[in-house]
């Protein structure tokens, strides 16, 4: 613990504290569209980590993993949810359950957890520094909270899809010479559900005129 | 940086009392220039640059008013904080890279607590007033110092955690030492969690509009709104010193440790005087140019905007311990 | 026998495809005949795994314990086929061709993808293949545009896609544990796992399987990730529900069985054991309780899912081989028997127009076929003999008790005891007690004394027919199945 990280591992885990940073704001956001542009430059962040772990380490498959992950999570997903959030002419996201400085006092409190958790696996990796596997946990339980103080659907959604960054993050670091098959066909998987959400998503609105999850209580018991 | 110009050595008191110096009588003129540069960004001529010192040599001049209500505290406040703002400049790094005599008497921490002395004896004056105004900004400003002071804490132990010391001393000569210190993560963090603490401390924007008198917004100005004469040009004086303390601690701890005198020649002293000077002129740059970027927050935003410094700091002594960075 | 299972790959995908373009009158029978085909497809693979795995390319793998869910699924495709013959209305208008041909091919599509997910080799494409699950099913569960429907729909997305991305995150950790013997880039097929589990980092493989069970357990129904679970499977279109309940579950404990297999081989069978044991002991308790309450027929019948979900967990966490025989032939009679009751309920539902059963008087007047087997699958359901369920839960607690720890097995009983008394109450308030005589002159529809369709009563006496096979004399081919599969899952040490 008391040995000086290199500029490479510092680099690395500042990026990913920089994705866990743009988590963090997204518990503040007030505008769902706002939601959704941290949301795309959070993915920049996590493509921009592997094209530097890819340059850095010489693994040429990280490449088109980047670039791939650049398309999809970057253009394609924020442009369909902008599209979804213009047709449903909603601005405000859903208020959330506590007010925004309890949420990140919380959200801290998780990620700490996350933190010592992940830290005592002793995980070592050869592609980045062990403190970004830990931050890319401390990135999956924010999201969570994120998920569960907020209460209307396109907030909720793009807590999920920041959780998945975060499980990007994860396998950057674990499992980069994962076969790139997998990990394409872990990508367009995503896709698949993100249409869902979208599809449900229109479904819940044409229905009922709001994107707010505040009356989902009918089913209950 | 070492230049040595002539052979004049300078004795290690003179140069610890050249530190309390420059802070007492460079203080003013760093707040003039950053006050003139604020106002030619927006297009005005702006005041002269050391309008500060005619400022406060006129409040010597004028005569103390005190409230019907107030008690010796209310005089006392403004000294007692005048000296702590001497004091501090013995205990950090302004113008050596090595420790100075004095400098062993208080480590990081002992600079910080020495500060939040400061403030709390002015706040406690204004509350004591009995003024609404002032007693207003006081609770405020100790409302917000409740999220500001474990900030400061935890940016203290990420310092401590860093170079396993509390001098902060030996934290600027860590980062003097290589690239890599200066990208990690934690130091980052650390980093921008106090230049959000120094943002909230010397009551700039987003925080408070230090110029003009909004009282719904003011937080530290109300504190000295009640005091007048000799107590107020102390209480000026006071706070410009505070800001260039806090700058210092910023620039020669965090960010920019160098043009530091090495030794104690004469021309390597004055060099660093200059050159404390100039960076601190150039972080105040940085903040004005904030100043016209943002608007002010409404107070309860203010909460979660230290949240977020508390947050940046909490984050970097967590990122130490999960993997050394 | 490769052949075999390419073709039972590729038939309910072409299914989907076909059901796109053709009329729904041929497709309605269509789907039969291949709901059929594939369940008779998985029968003539058993000779094949009972000794060995039959494989088909890298992708594709077949073992005994695949064989076991995919029989559950295949027959639980047949009878659901047969079921919506019977089930869904030939609505001719231009909107109901249209809803017609979208259910089925998104029926045909589920079904594919709950058929795949036991074929393929390899912890990367099991979680590709359930990540399919999940969004095609979330499309069915909103195919029906209620309100409730689409609150269900929402929810269901949102909590399995969150236990997806923990499984993700578990398969990804798990890979890790394996880079340290098989390098840094490596498939994750179960075989190259399975040889090399023994020397995986034991901290590691501890942590990938929590994150496992807490995973794909929210798509199997496990406390405290079940929240979807009565919401979605009693607002889903009711073939669609027997599917969610019958096969989705059982798929999503296959995954997670996968993950057991290797953590017994790196840990020993001590830890994996224990957390079944603690997330069954959650699971049962509470589906129960909530059992006890239920007004919503089809929401009471999700719970009891979750209450059986409980048991498979338990039985797991018992170390003696019989129990897990059990619970693999239970995994199999559940199909059956939630099948039949689903198909039940929706006959009940079809003819009452409600699913509240506070409004539901006199089934077995109405129905005359399948009111009783509804009745029957329900007490099915509590293991009663000599239906398939009580057999696998007799096997279960017998290798309970044998456990030092024998109060677990005591626990089972008394919590399956109490869901018995919530399901029988349901069965006599609705079916057994005598219909209340319309008032004279009242605006109320009567209902019309008989079966709702012909097709229904047959699903449904399939349904019983295979329980009653399980539960009387499995034939000896499918015990020497179970024994094997049983085999597979045991611990090295």
């Amino acid at each position: 613990m008391h040995h000086v990280p290199s500029t490479y591992d510092g680099i690395t885990a500042g990026l990913a504290v920089l994705v866990l940073l743009s988590e963090f704001a997204m518990l503040r956001a007030p505008l769902l569209r706002s939601q959704v542009r941290l949301y795309a430059f959070q993915s920049l962040v996590v493509a921009s980590l592997a094209v530097f772990v890819a340059a850095s380490k010489h693994i040429d498959e990280l490449y088109v993993l980047a670039a791939l992950s650049l398309l999809l999570k970057v253009l394609l997903v924020p442009g369909l949810i902008m599209r979804l959030l213009r047709d449903a002419d909603t601005d405000l996201a859903g208020s959330s359950v506590l007010g925004v400085a309890s949420a990140i006092l919380i959200a801290i409190v998780v990620a700490a957890f996350g933190f010592f958790a992940v830290g005592s696996l002793h995980v070592s990796s050869s592609s980045l520094p062990t403190s970004a596997l830990s931050i890319a946990c401390a990135i999956v339980l924010v999201a969570f909270v994120l998920i569960i103080l907020r209460k209307d659907v396109v907030s909720q959604a793009i807590g999920f899809f920041s959780l998945e960054n975060g499980v990007s993050i994860a396998s950057l670091v674990v499992a980069s010479g994962l076969p790139l098959i997998v990990d394409v066909a872990f990508l367009f998987d995503l896709l698949v559900a993100v249409v869902v959400f979208g599809v449900i998503m229109r479904v819940h609105h044409l229905r009922n005129d709001t994107l707010s999850t505040h009356d989902f209580d009918r089913l209950r018991g | 940086m070492e230049v040595v110009v002539g052979a004049i050595v300078v004795p290690v008191e003179g140069v610890q009392a050249l530190q309390v110096l420059t802070i007492l009588f460079g203080a003013p003129l760093v707040s003039g220039v950053i006050a003139h540069f604020e106002a030619r960004l927006q297009g005005r001529r702006g005041p002269r640059i050391l309008q500060p010192y005619y400022d406060i040599a006129k409040y010597f001049r004028k005569e103390t008013l005190v409230t019907e209500e107030s008690s010796w505290v209310f005089l006392a406040g403004p000294i007692v904080a005048f000296a702590c703002y001497l004091t501090v400049p013995m205990l950090i790094p302004v113008l050596t890279t090595f420790p100075l005599p004095l400098g062993y008497t208080g480590d990081i921490m002992g600079g910080g607590f020495i500060l939040a002395l400061a403030g709390f004896a002015v706040a406690l004056a204004g509350a004591e007033s009995g003024a609404p105004y002032a007693q207003l900004g006081s609770s405020r400003a100790m409302t917000f110092g409740a999220l500001i002071e474990p900030t400061i804490l935890f940016v203290i132990f990420a310092v401590a955690l860093i170079t396993r010391t509390d001098l902060p001393y030996a934290l600027s000569a860590t980062i003097r030492s290589s690239a890599s210190q200066m990208v990690r993560p934690s130091h980052v963090l650390a980093a921008a969690a106090f230049f959000l603490v120094v943002l909230v401390d010397t009551g700039r924007i987003p925080v408070e509009t230090h110029s003009g008198t909004l009282e719904f917004g003011m937080i530290d100005e109300a504190r000295t709104l009640e005091h007048s004469g000799p107590p107020l040009a102390l209480l000026k004086w006071g706070s410009t010193m505070k800001q260039l303390i806090l700058y210092t601690i910023l620039i020669n701890v965090f960010v920019a440790p160098w043009g530091l005198a090495s030794s104690q020649s004469l021309g390597s002293v004055l060099l660093a005087i200059v050159a404390l000077l100039a960076k601190a002129m150039a972080v105040g740059g940085v903040f004005a140019i904030i100043d016209n970027l943002f608007s002010k927050l409404r107070l309860f935003k203010i909460t979660e905007f230290v949240a977020s410094a508390f947050l940046l700091a909490v984050l970097s002594v967590l990122v130490f311990y999960a993997g050394g960075g | 026998m490769s052949a075999l299972v390419v073709v039972l790959v590729c038939l309910p995908f072409l299914m989907a495809i076909v059901a796109c373009v053709v009329p729904i009158d041929v497709t309605r029978h269509l789907t039969i005949v291949v709901g059929v085909t594939t369940f008779a497809l998985s029968i003539g693979l058993i000779p094949g795994v009972t000794h060995s795995s039959v494989t088909a390319g890298g992708l594709i793998r077949v073992d005994s314990l695949s064989v076991v869910f995919l029989l559950a699924v295949t027959f639980l495709y047949a009878t659901t086929a047969i079921f919506v013959r019977g089930y869904l209305p030939l609505d001719p208008s231009a909107a109901g061709r249209v809803y017609g041909r979208r259910f089925y091919a998104g029926l045909n599509l589920f079904c594919w993808s709950l058929v795949i997910v036991p074929l393929v080799n390899g912890l990367a494409l099991l979680w590709i293949a359930i990540e399919i699950t999940t969004v095609v099913s979330a499309l069915l569960v909103a195919i029906d545009d209620t309100e409730g429907a689409s609150e269900a729909a929402w929810k269901y997305i949102l909590i399995a896609s969150l236990g997806l991305g923990i499984a993700l995150f578990a398969t990804i950790m798990m890979y890790y544990a394996g880079t340290s013997v098989l390098g840094s880039s490596y498939n994750l097929s179960y075989p190259t796992l399975l040889a090399s589990a023994a020397h995986f980092h034991p901290d590691v493989v501890r942590f990938a399987f929590v994150l496992a069970v807490l995973g794909y357990g929210t798509k199997m129904g496990l406390f405290p990730v079940h929240t979807w679970l009565p919401d979605a499977h009693s607002e889903a279109p009711t073939p669609v529900s027997a599917l969610l309940s019958g096969a989705l579950l059982a798929v999503s404990f296959y995954a997670i069985l996968r993950f057991f297999q290797i953590a017994v081989r790196t840990l020993g069978p001590t830890f994996p054991r224990d957390v079944f044991l603690i997330f069954g002991v959650a699971t049962l308790l509470l589906a129960t309780l909530y059992l006890l309450s239920q007004r919503d027929m089809k929401r009471m019948l999700a719970y009891s899912s979750v209450e059986h979900m409980g048991i498979l967990a338990i039985g797991m966490s018992f170390s003696a081989p019989i129990a897990v025989v059990g619970v693999l032939l239970q995994v199999m009679a559940h199909a059956a028997a939630k099948g039949t009751a689903f198909f039940g309920v929706g006959s009940v539902v079809r003819k009452f127009g409600s699913k509240d059963m506070s409004k539901i008087r006199g089934g077995v007047g109405v129905l005359p076929w399948s009111g009783p087997m509804l009745i029957l699958s329900v007490l099915a359901l509590s293991a009663m003999p000599p239906f398939g369920i009580f057999r696998s839960e007799f096997l279960i607690v017998y290798g309970g008790l044998r456990e030092p720890r024998d109060t677990v097995a005591a626990i089972l009983v008394v919590l399956v005891t109490l869901a018995f008394f919530g399901l029988s109450w349901f069965t006599t308030q609705t079916m057994l007690s005598p219909s209340v005589p319309p008032v004279e002159g009242s605006p109320e529809a009567q209902v019309v004394k008989g079966e709702v369709s012909n097709w229904i009563v047959v699903s449904m006496a399939v349904g019983l027919l295979a329980l009653l096979l399980l539960g009387v004399h499995p034939p000896s081919q499918l015990s020497h199945l179970l024994d094997r599969a049983a085999y597979e899952l045991r611990a090295a040490r």
